[in-house]
């Protein structure tokens, strides 16, 4: 069943469509850089160039003028948590520019410290997520746009036990959904089409969630995935 | 009695006559003096050579001291109407004395003369000495000095006034030579070891006596008409030359005094010593309080101390570094070895040494059982880092090979799927394989994390242990006083002790949450995980704790689980941050 062309959130009313998103993808394996370089082209991506490791990855990202970066976190030189110093530095250097870190395994302390550096525009997913490549593309789309993505893992693990003591507990079954969607960093908009909820609805939810949690409500979606997260983590 | 004491004994004999003798004179001719004084000076000296004879054959201060003992009754003799005698009463009588004892000084306790300087010292005071005795005899006038009807012929150039002058005279350059003399014991005293200066304690006290006697020297006269004052001081010389001998003896006998000391070494090992205390007995029985005792490895060339550390015994060096090696053997093979201060005895060493004979092959033993425990040890941890090192490649092959290549056909799978204008079945059949793809890479990720965990390398324990708490299925506090990353085995063992006591908190603990407790303190790491549940882990059973208390000790470390029945368990572990 093909994909229906995703609707990157309030479309204009008229004018001519959006220009593709350019990405550069860093990952030490070839064969997985070309399958997902291919994967992203056929999703409408433009894919504007290619690194092996956090060195070149830099290089590429200077010439390339991308939109958003893919990469992994364990990369050359010292196979350690290269790809993660390259998005910080990213991100810092290039602040428009949007980072997705991919890692074989994810760490909540890693996603926090990520969001702490720069709340927008950073990603941080299981790597065998992208065999969702609807899913994928939509998220790597939402980071182009200054949103932001937490694996499920991560805010799965937090919220497994959290609840009893804190004010979580005091959240209904629909209202602990919404807010792993949110620490998930997804918008409203996402929010309502996945749970089939009426925009309504979903604000009331979440204007709820924020009150019971003493949390201020958040003018954007983008902050208040940190907010959120770092919410979790203390309770 | 051996021959040699017989020969003593009539020297002892011979030199008591001597003096009583000498003393029956003066009396018999009126001499005023005070004679028991007199005669105790002599007699004092010659006991003490006679002693130091005895106790230090070979020694030139024991004949040293019976010479100055006895020369000064030729000046008793002098009043013998005999010629020749009152002439060399004034003259050698007289003068000889000083630089006999200035010898005696500055060659305690060897009878050797160590310096350059001190052989000048003395070699000037005896040159001067010799001086007035040669120009007494040349000038001496018996009937200006008192004794008119002397029957003997005079010098051959008898004059009063020369005499009186002349021996006046050197009276007062004799002052030069006592400070020359003081500054020769003062160099001496800055050169001496702390063991030496302790043995040669009781030559400071004489030197300061003979200086005495020698200042005062220059008041002092025999006569009690001319000046009573200078009289007193005379007797007052008199009297301390008597303390003289009696400080040397002292001296020469403290060495048996330290034999003694000996014999209280083995009293004190008669009781059982702590292990290592071997040495700290040894020090203060040889008052050296820099003396070292090292083991000998049974059948190897190596040095270990009491601990079993290895060590290595030190060269020659020079000045205050300069250090003695005496190697205690048995049968031939080396026990031990006392490393001390070269200014110690030998023989006082040796006699020590064997006194501590059988404590010292005790303590070898001990000290050995440590070398070799310290080794078993090490190669324990050498065993458990190879290891790691092992588990840390298998886990890098399997991120770059197999979880890599899973991640790629997962990849390949859906781009296939999304194309794939295929029947239902077909995609069906799709799907599931994505699916078993999913859960294959989900088990490979839990294998290569337990095989090691990569944020442990990438972040540092206190992110390892977090992410651990992160994964656990019951709720796990982390509290961590640090951040800082510590030595690879430290991390690691820490690691395992967290995982693996987390893991038999989820498995038969019932607790329904944990606490770890990561902090360092005085360069110890200390992991303390804590639940509140049924209690009753028996470290003794199980693999689990047995192979954890096995890792800890490998890098050092203490490791020990508290547990009652329903009190919860507790898992403390310690290790030094530098193992």
């Amino acid at each position: 069943m093909p994909e229906p062309p995703p609707v990157p959130g309030p479309v204009p009313a008229a004018g001519p469509a959006p220009p593709a998103i350019r990405v550069v993808l860093a990952d030490d394996s070839v064969l997985f850089r070309e399958g997902l370089a291919r994967v992203l082209a056929e999703s409408g991506f433009l894919v504007v160039g290619q690194a092996g490791d956090a060195e070149a990855l830099h290089a590429v990202v200077g010439q390339a003028e991308p939109d958003v970066v893919v990469t992994d976190i364990r990369m050359p030189p010292t196979n350690s948590n290269d790809g993660l110093l390259a998005a910080q530095r990213i991100r810092a250097e290039h602040p428009g520019v949007g980072v997705l870190v991919l890692s074989q395994y994810v760490e909540t302390r890693q996603a926090i410290k990520l969001l702490q550096h720069a709340p927008q525009r950073v990603g941080y997913l299981l790597k065998d997520r992208v065999s969702d490549i609807a899913e994928f593309a939509e998220t790597l789309r939402r980071i182009a746009r200054g949103g932001s993505a937490i694996d499920p893992d991560v805010v799965a693990q937090l919220l497994r036990h959290q609840g009893e003591d804190s004010a979580l507990g005091e959240l209904t079954g629909r209202e602990r959904d919404i807010l792993a969607l949110i620490a998930e960093g997804r918008s409203n908009h996402a929010i309502c089409e996945r749970l089939f909820l009426s925009p309504k609805t979903v604000e009331t939810h979440v204007g709820s969630i924020f009150a019971k949690l003493g949390l201020l409500p958040a003018a954007d979606d983008h902050r208040r995935v940190l907010a959120v997260l770092m919410y979790i983590r203390s309770a | 009695m051996t021959p040699r004491r017989w020969w003593l004994a009539a020297l002892a004999v011979a030199g008591v006559a001597w003096i009583l003798g000498g003393e029956w004179v003066s009396i018999h001719h009126g001499v005023r003096e005070n004679h028991l004084i007199d005669a105790l000076g002599g007699l004092a000296f010659l006991a003490g050579g006679i002693i130091a004879l005895d106790r230090r054959p070979g020694n030139t201060i024991g004949p040293l001291m019976i010479a100055f003992g006895l020369i000064g009754y030729l000046g008793n003799w002098g009043n013998l109407n005999v010629p020749v005698l009152p002439l060399l009463g004034v003259s050698i009588g007289q003068w000889a004395g000083a630089p006999i004892l200035a010898q005696i000084a500055l060659s305690y306790p060897t009878g050797r003369l160590r310096t350059t300087f001190d052989r000048v010292v003395v070699g000037l005071i005896y040159a001067a000495a010799i001086s007035v005795i040669v120009v007494i005899l040349l000038v001496f006038d018996p009937r200006s000095a008192g004794c008119p009807a002397c029957a003997w012929e005079p010098a051959p150039f008898p004059s009063g006034s020369a005499f009186l002058a002349v021996t006046s005279g050197f009276q007062r350059a004799g002052a030069a030579l006592v400070l020359l003399f003081l500054l020769a014991v003062w160099r001496r005293f800055r050169r001496a070891t702390p063991a030496e200066r302790w043995d040669l304690a009781s030559l400071w006290v004489a030197v300061c006596v003979i200086a005495l006697i020698y200042l005062l020297g220059a008041f002092a006269s025999p006569s009690p008409l001319a000046d009573p004052f200078a009289y007193l001081i005379w007797e007052l010389q008199s009297l301390l030359q008597i303390s003289l001998p009696v400080i040397f003896v002292w001296g020469l006998l403290s060495a048996r005094l330290a034999r003694s000391a000996v014999g209280d070494l083995v009293v004190e090992l008669g009781r059982s010593l702590p292990p290592g205390e071997l040495q700290a007995s040894l020090s203060r029985t040889l008052r050296d309080p820099s003396l070292e005792l090292l083991y000998a490895l049974e059948g190897q060339e190596r040095w270990v101390n009491a601990r079993g550390q290895p060590e290595s015994l030190p060269g020659p060096g020079a000045g205050h570094q300069a250090r003695t090696v005496t190697v205690v053997e048995r049968d031939g093979r080396p026990l031990a070895a006392l490393i001390h201060d070269p200014a110690l005895d030998q023989g006082l060493v040796r006699a020590a040494a064997a006194a501590a004979g059988m404590a010292i092959e005790n303590e070898r033993l001990h000290a050995e059982v440590r070398a070799q425990l310290e080794e078993v040890r090490a190669s324990r941890q050498r065993i458990v880092e190879a290891g790691d090192r092992e588990r840390r490649r298998v886990e890098r092959n399997l991120h770059d090979g197999a979880q890599q290549r899973l991640a790629t056909l997962a990849l390949s799978l859906a781009m296939i799927r999304d194309r794939a204008g295929a029947g239902p079945a077909v995609a069906a059949s799709l799907a599931q394989a994505s699916a078993e793809l999913r859960q294959a890479i989900d088990e490979l990720r839990e294998l290569a994390r337990g095989i090691h965990p990569a944020i442990l390398s990438e972040e540092g324990l206190p992110a390892a242990v977090e992410s651990l708490a992160d994964r656990s299925s019951l709720p796990v506090r982390v509290v961590a006083d640090f951040d800082a990353r510590l030595p690879e085995p430290v991390e690691t063992a820490a690691y395992f002790v967290v995982s693996e006591s987390l893991a038999n908190v989820a498995k038969y603990a019932r607790a329904s949450r944990a606490q770890v407790e990561l902090s360092r303190c005085n360069g110890t790491l200390r992991v303390e995980v804590r639940d509140d549940g049924i209690g009753g882990a028996d470290p003794g059973r199980g693999s689990g704790l047995l192979g954890l208390a096995d890792r800890v000790a490998a890098v050092r470390g203490s490791f020990r689980v508290d547990t009652s029945p329903g009190g919860g368990t507790r898992v403390l572990a310690e290790i030094p941050c530098d193992a």
